[in-house]
């Protein structure tokens, strides 16, 4: 049983096709990487896999641990397991961040049937993996991404990944945006992540994030399909030679 | 004038007026009393058609104006060494003659002359100059129709004022806060199925700060009118509404700030939620005249619509006769953002939790839960 199977999945936005038939399947333990030029569908799987609204699946199907999610809502993804990490987190302000990942690792907790973590635990474990990404404890208590810049929106994301320990993380663009110090810093907490029983998806569109989280496998997207998989090598392939090469 | 009288709106108002002017006034001695009667006599009583009342049928409130009456008692707490005293009370009765009426004027606030000639509980609450102290000043919701509670907060002196601002067919809140006062308002609102009007003025001398967080539930018709007048150079006020209506509740908050005295500063935050067929008026007006110089001034509202079928008539007005300002305002009426609803959903919230969160996040930019924002949660 894999962790997770995409099968023949054709997706339309505003109703436009742009997934074609996709197929991808991911075992636990390993880390995929999906690149491919701009408009190919990359960021489009990655919402698709969460759920996001407008994004209508035509034909094909979304397995999470022999689970079928095609069509569950959002939040039965999350209890699920599945973790996106956005390209644009969101700023919602008056809601405290710290508010925020308390809420998220709650609901996560009723949906497991685990207690909810005291007030003190859950503070102290989101401070602890907080400065873990080199953020300080007053970022915490910030309205949630308000005013966070670019390299801190993302490392929030990262913060949530690691607090909610999802069975699947798709990181569309987490590297887009971030200097060297900061795409260090994602790719520790990326690695810090990494198990045997969880598995990640990068989305990206450029090879240096890979220097840092080496995937087990590569994928190419062009035009809504996987036009060419391969080991971590491909990656640098495409980083030297472009993509035109597969066009056609 | 006869296409006039037969207008019912105009007759409920001249009725009402009439019984006013009829009530025995031997003992109407007071300057407010007086003046109260010649603002009645003169300008009559507002209706539908003039603008500040233009979204409030003021006849309903008409309605209960005389007819229910209560002469329950007023219900106000304070530390020791604050005064609270009747208005007739030989000790303040010469404070309460120079302050009473000083922070309103009859004529745009014509529900106070109806106050005033049908009061029945006249507080006067003295805070001593230089005072300070952690307990607040409290005054609760209900007790009698006709209220007016005057605060002098002295030279120096800094104050809480905890207000649960219900239960009344009309209060008057006034302020006379005395040069290097502090004045905090807490105001909240609980919801109710009557009509109540209010009028929250205040006015600042030298140096004077004002803070007023008020936060509100609907009510059948509920008219909070709120005046602060910054008199004195230097003074400071930061108003913060955050109001969540329901059904088919009713909110018009008419607030003036009025910069005379140079160097004034001030702030205004509104944040709304309106649903159902429920309807909230936000009048938010900045005054500066001429020699209010170097004022900085802004009121941001901010509206959201919770279905198609809620109203919402935000609207800031600017006045400015002084060139050394600074000024600004913005309004705007939207829906929840359903990226950010997607958002939360996405980290395991569900649709339910993820726009109760927004919705809370969006009242606290202005007001705090400790403030009274968290009593603003609609149970569904």
């Amino acid at each position: 049983m894999s962790l997770l199977e995409v099968r023949d999945l054709h997706v339309n936005v505003d109703d436009k096709p742009i997934l074609k038939g996709l197929d991808l399947t991911v075992e636990a333990g390993e880390v995929h990487a999906v690149m491919g030029p701009n408009g190919s569908g990359k960021s489009t799987l990655a919402n698709v896999l969460a759920g996001r609204p407008g994004y209508d699946i035509d034909v094909g199907s979304i397995t999470l641990d022999d689970e079928d999610l095609t069509a569950a809502t959002p939040d039965e993804r999350a209890h699920r397991g599945l973790f996106l990490a956005f390209q644009y987190p969101i700023e919602i302000p008056g809601v405290s961040n710290m508010e925020f990942l308390k809420a998220a690792v709650d609901a996560h907790a009723v949906h497991t049937g685990l207690s909810e973590p005291s007030a003190v635990d859950f503070i102290k474990r989101a401070r602890a993996t907080a400065e873990q990404l080199h953020l300080s404890a007053d970022f915490l208590k910030r309205g949630v991404n308000e005013g966070f810049s670019g390299g801190e929106k993302k490392r929030n994301e990262i913060l949530q990944m690691l607090l909610l320990e999802p069975r699947l993380a798709v990181l569309d663009e987490t590297d887009s945006g971030l200097d060297i110090d900061a795409l260090q810093v994602v790719a520790e907490g990326i690695n810090a992540f990494r198990a045997g029983d969880n598995a990640i998806v990068l989305v990206t569109h450029y090879q240096r994030l890979l220097n840092y989280v080496v995937p087990d496998h590569v994928h190419v997207l062009i035009d809504g399909r996987i036009a060419r998989s391969g080991d971590h090598t491909l990656a640098h392939t495409l980083e030297d030679e472009g993509y035109g090469w597969l066009d056609g | 004038m006869a296409g006039s009288t037969a207008d019912p709106a105009v007759a409920t108002s001249s009725a009402l007026a009439r019984r006013l002017l009829d009530i025995e006034t031997s003992d109407r001695s007071s300057w407010l009393d007086r003046a109260a009667c010649q603002a009645v006599i003169a300008r009559g009583l507002p209706d539908t058609r003039g603008e500040p009342w233009k979204y409030t049928n003021v006849n309903r409130w008409y309605d209960v104006a005389l007819a229910t009456h209560d002469p329950a008692a007023l219900g106000i707490e304070a530390p020791d060494d604050v005064l609270v005293v009747d208005f007739d009370d030989p000790r303040t009765r010469p404070l309460t003659a120079a302050h009473r009426g000083k922070a309103f004027d009859l004529e745009e606030h014509p529900l106070a002359a109806v106050n005033g000639l049908l009061l029945d509980a006249g507080m006067a609450i003295v805070v001593p100059d230089d005072w300070h102290g952690e307990a607040p000043v409290r005054i609760s919701d209900d007790g009698p129709s006709y209220q007016h509670i005057l605060l002098v907060v002295g030279r120096g002196a800094s104050i809480t004022l905890v207000e649960e601002a219900c239960g009344f067919t009309h209060r008057i809140v006034e302020a006379v806060v005395e040069p290097g006062g502090q004045l905090r308002h807490l105001r909240r609102q609980r919801p109710t199925p009557r009509r109540e009007c209010s009028l929250v003025a205040v006015h600042l001398d030298r140096d004077a700060r004002y803070e007023l967080a008020q936060s509100s539930r609907g009510a059948e018709l509920r008219r909070n009118d709120v005046v602060v007048t910054l008199a004195g150079s230097g003074a400071q006020v930061t108003v913060n509404g955050a109001w969540r209506l329901i059904d088919r509740e009713h909110l018009d908050t008419q607030v003036a700030v009025n910069h005379v005295a140079p160097q004034g500063f001030s702030r205004q935050t509104y944040r709304g939620v309106v649903a159902d067929r429920a309807r909230a008026v936000l009048n938010g007006r900045i005054h500066i005249a001429a020699g209010a110089k170097a004022t900085d001034a802004a009121l941001n509202t901010k509206n959201l619509l919770a279905t198609d079928s809620a109203e919402v008539y935000a609207k800031p007005e600017l006045e400015i006769f002084e060139s050394d300002v600074q000024c600004s305002h913005g309004a705007t009426v939207g829906t929840l953002d359903e990226e950010a609803v997607f958002y939360l959903r996405s980290r395991g919230l569900s649709d339910k939790a993820a726009r109760a969160l927004l919705v809370d996040g969006f009242l606290r930019e202005a007001i705090a839960d400790d403030e009274g924002a968290a009593r603003l949660e609609v149970v569904a």
